[in-house]
């Protein structure tokens, strides 16, 4: 895959191609489990969850944040990342499939990112995109800032 | 509550090696697909890798989390080691540093230190901070990457 995107062509103040994932469902947090080994019973067990006095399960942070990846990288390249921090917010409940209770909302993450900085280093033109990671509802899941080269 | 003077533990280095399956498999959960035919063909075709620059089948960005759970007793171990309360505990912020790829067939070898320890908040109610940082370095003895893991018990 080829990216388009070149230095030249972004200023402070562009944005990033918005993202919205899919209603992240049960299956996708066991999935991401199963790939990333993070078993905590926390993102699938609804048994366990109930212990703690929470409703429902909630999907993986860092499932957020690979979300949060590929929405980056599929528009400017994986080589062309150097930096990604973010913070963690609010905690994302998947999706009922019945959804009687219209849980697709709470379920749909929307990326947004906005350029913030450009400049050289060592040679290398980059620059800096806050990003964020809110669902359809408005709750933010998370915020931080990547920093990336391109080419002219 | 995080044992402040675990300050600057070195956990033992583990090696692991980067199984060109597990990428696939990591990469379709974060794309949210069900088969490696629906997501980027860097990630499965190494001809496609290569026409798109890279050396090999590139890892996706935050693939190096699974070496956490796979490695040095994984999330269990290392808070227990630390003296982490796990109902206390959330995960407040992540930041990888890439200085490289990681590639499929690569011989990683991750090195995990505790750099700071803080506490914060109200006597009553303690946060306490507990920042990992981690050194992946290859094969080749190349830093490919740093990870900064912030931990926070509420």
């Amino acid at each position: 895959m080829n990216v388009a995107v070149k230095y030249n062509n972004i200023e402070v103040g562009s944005e990033m191609p918005e993202y919205v994932c899919d209603p992240l469902t049960r299956t996708h947090l066991v999935r991401y489990a199963g790939a990333s080994g993070d078993f905590n019973p926390l993102h699938y067990d609804q048994t366990f969850v109930r212990t703690i006095g929470l409703k429902n399960v909630i999907a993986h942070g860092m499932l957020i944040m690979g979300i949060v990846s590929e929405a980056i990288t599929s528009w400017i390249g994986l080589k062309n990342l150097k930096k990604f921090n973010v913070r963690f917010l609010n905690m994302t409940e998947p999706m009922d499939l019945d959804d009687r209770e219209k849980t697709k909302d709470r379920a749909t993450i929307i990326i947004k990112g906005k350029v913030v900085r450009k400049f050289e280093e060592n040679g290398e033109q980059k620059f800096e995109c806050d990003v964020t990671a809110q669902d359809a509802l408005g709750s933010k899941k998370l915020s931080g800032y990547f920093i990336a080269t391109l080419p002219s | 509550m995080a044992d402040k003077s675990k300050l600057g533990t070195e956990f033992p280095s583990c090696t692991f090696t980067v199984e060109k399956d597990k990428i696939i498999e990591f990469a379709v959960a974060v794309a949210q697909k069900e088969n490696k035919e629906q997501i980027n063909p860097i990630y499965y075709d190494e001809n496609e890798a290569r026409k798109a620059g890279y050396d090999g089948i590139p890892a996706p960005p935050t693939f190096s989390v699974c070496s956490f759970f796979w490695t040095g007793g994984g999330l269990m171990g290392t808070i227990k080691k630390l003296g982490i309360d796990l109902s206390r505990l959330r995960h407040r912020e992540e930041e990888y540093e890439y200085f490289g790829c990681i590639y499929a067939g690569d011989i990683i070898t991750r090195k995990m230190r505790v750099t700071d320890m803080i506490k914060k908040g109200k006597k009553e109610r303690p946060i306490e901070i507990t920042i990992l940082e981690t050194e992946y370095i290859n094969q080749h003895g190349k830093l490919v990457l740093k990870s900064r893991t912030k931990l926070m018990e509420i």
